[in-house]
This record gives C-alpha cells, structure tokens and sequence, in this order.
C-alpha cells in the first residue's frame, strides 16, 4: 500500500479562527500528523459560530470547528508556564512546521518567536498568518475575515449600486487565506528538503486575499477607475444574472456566454424570437438591453421549478445552476458522488458531517477518518507516543497545571 | 522556493492563477496558449480601455512570473511539440473540459507514459468524474452551485455575487496547494499522479460550514445586506460611516462579547447610548436571546444606537478608535483606499513592474506570503502573446528560426 502523501510531515498548529485551521486541515488530510494545540481558557472563536450539532451550544457543538480541525491531534497546553513551555520546546523539536494565527506579537510575548524556536530546531519552518502582517502601523489589528474583507475591498464589491454594500458572507477572506498558506508551506518543506534551511513565513490574511480582486486593484492603479459593486451584471456576458424561480426563496443562475447560447435561451423560455431581435444580436447589444431582457427571463423562469429548469437550460447547452441551500448540496449527485459530505466517528454526536477533500490525488487520496478532537483528547498520547514522556513526568505537568 | 521545478501551464480562464502562485514561489512556468492568444485576453478592463490581447488586465491579474508560448494543441504538430515539452516538465496544469485532452493525446494517462514523474492538474467546474463533469459553467453558476450565492446579497433582492469574478480563483489556488501536495509525495515515489480540482468543492469552503448545516440537523443561513440571518437572529456586520460605510464583528460569546463591550463603552461614551445598555451581558448575550432575557426588538435598538454614533464619524476616525480601543471595526475601503491603506503602504506591499512594451511601469498587488528564505520576486511581467516561442521553441526543442517561421505560416504556433 502506498504511503499517504503527507505521511512523514510533522506540524505543531497554534492556529485558531478559520483561515489557520482549514490550511492545517488539509495537511492532516493527507496524513501529516498535525498537533493542534489549544488553551483551556482562551476559546476558540469557531467554537462559538453557527452552525451547531446542538441548542443551546456547548464548546465542542459547533460544525465549523469540527469541519476545519478533522484529523488532527489535540492537546491541551498552558504556554505561560515553565513547564508548558518545555513541552512546546519539545514539540518543537521533533516537527517540521509550526504554524500561528495569534494577533502580531503575541507569540514574542509568550517568548516563542521564530529566534527562539530556530534556537530549539535549527531547520523548523514557522507560518504566522494574522489580519495585516507582523509588522506596520496595523499589524496588532485583531479581527476576523469579515474585517479583512472589508479593508482590502470586497466588502464594498459585493453589492447593487443603488445599496449600501452587501459586503460577501461571513469571514469571507478566512476561506481565501488557507490556499496561500498550505502552498507557501509545502514549498518550504521543498526548499528545506534540498538545502536543509528552515525559515520563517509572515502571511498577511489580507496581503494574500487581494490577489483575489486585482482587475480591480489594476483598474485603479492603471486606469485611475473606482470599480464600485455592479449587482449581478457582467462586464462581457448577457443575460447573466440570477432570476426567480417557483417557490420560497429559490433562484436560479444563469449566464449566456455566447450568441448560440442566446438561441439556445430564447428557444428554452418560448420567446424564439428574441434571437432575432436586433437589440439583443450580440452580447454588448444585450448588455446594453438586459433590462428588458432580464424581465422576459424572470416571466418564465417564476413558472418553473429552479431544479427543473436548470436541467432544461444545461441540457440546452447553457450554464445555469439552483442556488443551492444546504439541502440542495447534501443531495446534488455531483457533491455526492464526489463524497463531498462525510460522516465521522464522534463522541458527543455519534456522527459528525464534513467536508471531504476539495481535490482528489489518483495515488495518494486524501483520507477524511478522525473527527475533530475534542479538548485535550490526546494529551496523554502525544506525551507518551510522540515525545515519550514517562508517567512521573506526565504526572507532574499535571500537577503544575502546564495541561491548560 | 520552487526554483528546480517547470511547470507547463495550459489553463484558459479556468484557473490560472495556479500557475502564478508556483511562479510566484520561484517555479519555471511557461503558459500555453493557443495561437493568437488566449480568451482571456479578451476580457477587460483594459489600459487606457483600449482593447488589445497585451493590454488586458485580466490577463495581467494571473500571468505574472510566467513566460508565454502560442501552440495550437488541436493540431498534430502542436500536440507532439506539447509531449516533448511535458516529457521533461514537473508539474502541467490544465483546464480543459474532461476528456478533450485525452482525445488530444495530451491526457494525463497518455502523458504519464512518457514521463511518469509528472504531476498533472485538471482545474475543472465539477471534477473529472460524476454527472454534472461536463455541466456549462461560469463564475457565477459555480458560485450559485457552491452554496455562498445564496448567502450574499439584500434580503429583498436575487443572490449576489462579488462583482470581480472568484469561482477560478478559490479553485486555482486550491490546485497550487493540491499541486504541492502530490510534489511532496513524488520526492518519496518518484512518481506523479493526477491532481483533481473541482471548482465547485473549493468554493464550498466559502460558505463557513454552512454547507453541512442540514446534515448537521441546523438550519441555514440566510442572505441580509451587510450580514446575515441565523435562524431568530440577524447579524449584521456594516454600520455607516459620515463618508461611507464601517464593518463591525458585532457579536457575543467568550471570544467575540469583549469586543463588543467595549465597543458599547465607546458607543456610550460618544453619547449614543444609556449605562444600562452598555452595560449588558455581552458574553452571554446570545443564550439571552434564546431563553428570552432579550428579545430581537431590543437587538434591534442597539444595534441602531451603535449606527448612529458611527454614522457621525468618518471611516478613518473610527479606524483609528478601533486601534486604540482594540474594536472588531474596519473601513469597508475602496480600491483606492485598499491601494493608499498606510498598513500596506508601510509594508511595501505594492510592486512596481516595468512593462516596456508599453512604456510604462504598473503597480501590481505585492507578495502573498513573506517567506524568510527565499522572497517572492515578480521576476516576469505577464508576457505578451507568443513573446518565449523562440525561447521555448529554439532553446529547448532545438528549432530553427525557419522551422518555428513555418509553423508560425501552418498556424501551429
């Protein structure tokens, strides 16, 4: 049997939040051992957000927490203390990668800055991901992806232009940030492979997720424009917008990307002849036109069935999708044939969903088996199989209160 | 980082900026596009609104630290060019719908017989396989088929989407990841494989876990300008601003409560509101909510006397008061703001790249990551279309100036 791809990767994870968690997340998925360690009381904000297993919440219920700490070890640790700090030494010492999502300088603070470690494992490679980066004016701006969001502009890109802005859901940049993380590391495990030099890594949550708007950035930069939120409009494709269907809150997506596409459209919605309408003959004339457009669409589209109609319009040839609710993506055959959703073993629950891999290796797949530990789950473990501390040891970190 | 590695690079508006991610960690990308040049030149905006393949900024977005070639690889002479080049290349990236490389001869199968240590990456809207593999897709049905569509927009409107397209972005840097994943298997099996990325899956992580919100027995989040409704409870994110709008975390529990407490200080401070709201159990304020000690309607009071103390300020005062106060608070900023931020700025985030062919230099956002060893450099600006074809075609094929002239005339290049 071929040995998972990440089997010899060892990483001490201090992250919190999202954006940490879900880059470390998928180093476990392909078999790094990952040992997050975590405070006894300093809570993990993704214990506390929606959605839960349970009402009213308790600290191991909720779903975003399970989803982006899945196959990962746990131990609880106090790195104030003497005592816990020699065992993060420790920690430190067997890993490869230690990663942490603290607000810039808390870990000089805790005396566990890159100098340090470096002095404990010469070749450790260190990932500190916060909002704005380690250094400037900003760099102790505590905050969430929401934030972030906000700051480096797609708060104010995301909305109609006659609103205020919508700003995306939730922690938005949280979900860009991991990608440039989990790359960055697993070149610098390359680079240390060939030169056996570690080194440390200043990842900026907003410095990455600007990459995600840079037309717009460039339209500033080189055109002088202020790109403002344009709704559901598309600067090249027409119709291109989201339209009601049957029922409570069901929509259904749409985008024409070609004049055969537009044929196809007016064909499917029983207005033929709006292929031949010179004001809709190319896509400028429909984007110039989406409004009288857009209604005709909407007309047919309030009759149907959202996922009725987007099987006709697909069928057709035409890009369209239902705005999935979480129903609609536990039962899309894709999703499920792609075993997207997974149900794992988990103490309180019995079953607990996540997300499987969000990519497939044809040799070495991901293998999505332990849910999220619970606190302090493998504390005995990691200080007898990992660091091969003996009982009078163990005991008397106890006793010092080091366990968190 | 990434510098021993060639990356052939055959994406189209599916998922290229993967291949800027490994050239920006030092690797030897070179894109493959066909001749004239790829589709996404075509897309604006452009320099000056001129339209023209070298001045598309959408291309210029995911292009950077790359070379460029034109081959057609629908053409016999176009695909065994693109073999040669896949028999000593590391890593190839395409995004082609599933199975018309294999029907080039250009699948991974076929490629993994000439090179067995070659990574290969398919970006696509769904993954290789399953009902919806060869389902028409853009940005915006991939957004709506993942979930966060939903989610995003005014309560009283369609769905939104961000206004710059993201779908290929959450995918394409799910693929640079991916793509590092089976390099780190390689240096042990000395064999590739074939990297899946489906679109829809990657942009899944944007819905915070909602996605399993009716797996999980929860009910799901729904759209509301500037924050969202969960179940009883609306939460909002932005307040106004005197010349604009702010983001704030306004929510409760053991992390996010404190926050908020000083935040109602401040409010109460500035006059906006009495002791005995400011002084309300913000870390439990949520249980409150569901066993009735507070009620939405009080919720609602609030949350208007938090706006109008803000709408009084403008967004920098109020970004400056959440630094000295330590406030989840943060301008909801402009391109323009985001490109004067003074944070990015200190930092030297923005990078000057010349681009001779136009005579100009442009800014361009910075680095990713700030990685000690060895820093990302935008060594490359987006090359022009077929800009490396005598690079590539002379220095590593060994053709001639005459033999890469004829296939210019065939159309192959």
């Amino acid at each position: 049997m071929t040995a998972a791809a990440l089997a010899d990767v060892k990483v001490v994870d201090l992250m919190w939040a999202i954006a940490g968690p879900a880059a470390t997340r998928v180093l476990a998925d392909y078999g790094a051992t990952v040992v997050r360690i975590e405070s006894t009381t300093r809570t993990d904000i993704c214990r506390t957000v929606a959605p839960f297993r349970d009402m009213p919440p308790g600290p191991e219920s909720a779903v975003l927490f399970h989803n982006v700490n899945t196959g990962k070890q746990m131990m609880t640790l106090d790195l104030a203390s003497a005592e816990g700090r020699e065992v993060f030494f420790d920690l430190v010492r067997w890993a490869d990668v230690v990663t942490e999502a603290y607000t810039a300088g808390t870990m000089r603070t805790l005396g566990l800055d890159y100098d340090t470690l470096r002095a404990v494992n010469p070749g450790i490679i260190m990932l500190s991901t916060c909002l704005m980066g380690q250094t400037g004016p900003l760099a102790a701006f505590a905050g969430f992806g929401n934030l972030s969001a906000s700051i480096t502009g797609f708060g104010n890109l995301c909305g109609w232009p006659d609103r205020p802005p919508a700003g995306p859901f939730g922690a938005y940049t949280d979900y860009l940030a991991p990608r440039f993380s989990l790359a960055t590391i697993l070149a610098a495990l390359d680079h240390r492979r060939r030169t056996g030099e570690g080194q440390y890594i200043d990842l900026a949550q907003g410095e990455a997720s600007i990459h995600f708007l840079t037309p717009a950035m460039l339209d500033y930069t080189v055109n002088g424009r202020i790109q403002g939120p344009t709704g559901n409009d598309d600067s090249e494709d027409a119709p291109h917008g989201v339209y009601p269907a049957a029922g409570s809150d069901r929509w259904l997506a749409l985008a024409v990307r070609s004049d055969a596409q537009f044929a196809a459209l007016a064909g499917v919605i029983g207005q033929a002849e709006l292929a031949r309408d010179l004001r809709f003959a190319t896509a400028a004339a429909r984007r110039e036109h989406r409004e009288a457009l857009n209604a005709q669409i909407a007309d047919w589209t309030r009759q149907q069935d959202a996922h009725a109609a987007e099987r006709t319009l697909q069928d057709a040839g035409i890009a369209a999708a239902v705005c999935a609710n979480s129903a609609d993506m536990a039962a899309d055959p894709q999703l499920v044939h792609r075993e997207h959703i997974r149900e794992l073993s988990h103490p309180a629950y019995g079953t607990t969903p996540v997300e499987g891999s969000r990519f497939r290796l044809s040799r070495t797949p991901a293998v999505v088996a332990g849910a999220a530990p619970t606190l302090g789950r493998d504390n005995q473990d990691v200080l007898t199989t990992i660091l091969g501390y003996d009982e009078d040891r163990i005991t008397d970190l106890v006793i010092a209160g080091a366990l968190g | 980082m990434l510098s021993p590695y060639r990356v052939l690079d055959l994406t189209n508006e599916r998922g290229q900026l993967c291949g800027q991610i490994l050239g920006d960690l030092g690797a030897d990308v070179i894109q493959i596009e066909p001749p004239g040049g790829s589709p996404v030149r075509r897309r604006g905006p452009f320099v000056d609104d001129v339209p023209h393949p070298d001045r598309s900024l959408q291309w210029w977005a995911c292009n950077r630290n790359k070379r460029g070639v034109t081959l057609d690889l629908d053409s016999p002479r176009g695909q065994e060019m693109l073999r040669r080049l896949a028999a000593r290349a590391d890593f190839l990236i395409e995004s082609e719908t599933p199975g018309v490389q294999a029907q080039r001869g250009l699948g991974h199968d076929e490629l993994a017989a000439l090179n067995p240590r070659l990574v290969y990456v398919s970006i696509t809207p769904f993954g290789q396989t399953g009902p919806k593999a060869h389902w028409a897709d853009s940005d915006l049905v991939l957004m709506a088929a993942s979930g966060p569509l939903l989610m995003t927009g005014d309560e009283d409107r369609a769905p939104l989407r961000v206004s710059v397209p993201q779908a290929y972005l959450h995918a394409g840097a799910e693929a640079a990841g991916a793509a590092l994943v089976a390099n780190h298997e390689r240096q042990r099996s000395g064999q590739g494989q074939h990297v899946d990325v489906s679109a829809q899956q990657a942009i899944a992580l944007a819905t915070q876990s909602y996605v399993l919100a009716t797996a999980a027995g929860f009910f799901d989040a729904q759209r509301m300008s500037g924050g969202a409704k969960i179940g009883p409870l609306t939460v909002r994110f932005v307040f106004p601003a005197s010349d604009g709008h702010v983001s704030i975390t306004f929510l409760f529990g053991p992390s996010a409560g404190p926050f908020t407490r000083r935040l109602m200080h401040y409010v109460h401070e500035e006059g906006f509101c009495d002791v005995a709201t400011r002084d309300k159990d913000w870390i439990g304020f949520f249980e409150k909510l569901m066993n009735g000690d507070e009620t939405m309607t009080e919720l609602e009071r609030i949350k208007e006397t938090v706006a109008a103390c803000t709408r009084t300020k403008t967004k920098a005062a109020l970004m400056q008061i959440a630094l000295e106060r330590d406030l989840l608070m943060a301008p909801v900023a402009t391109t323009r703001e985001v490109i004067e931020n003074v944070q990015l700025t200190h930092r030297g985030y923005w990078q000057t790249v010349a681009h001779p062919e136009l005579g100009r230099d442009v800014v361009y956002p910075g680095p990713f990551a700030r990685p000690s060893a060895m820093p990302i450099r935008y060594r490359r600006r987006p090359p022009t279309v077929g800009e490396h074809n005598h690079e590539i075609y002379g220095g590593e094929l060994g053709l001639g100036g005459d033999e890469i002239a004829a296939l210019g005339t065939a159309g192959v290049v």
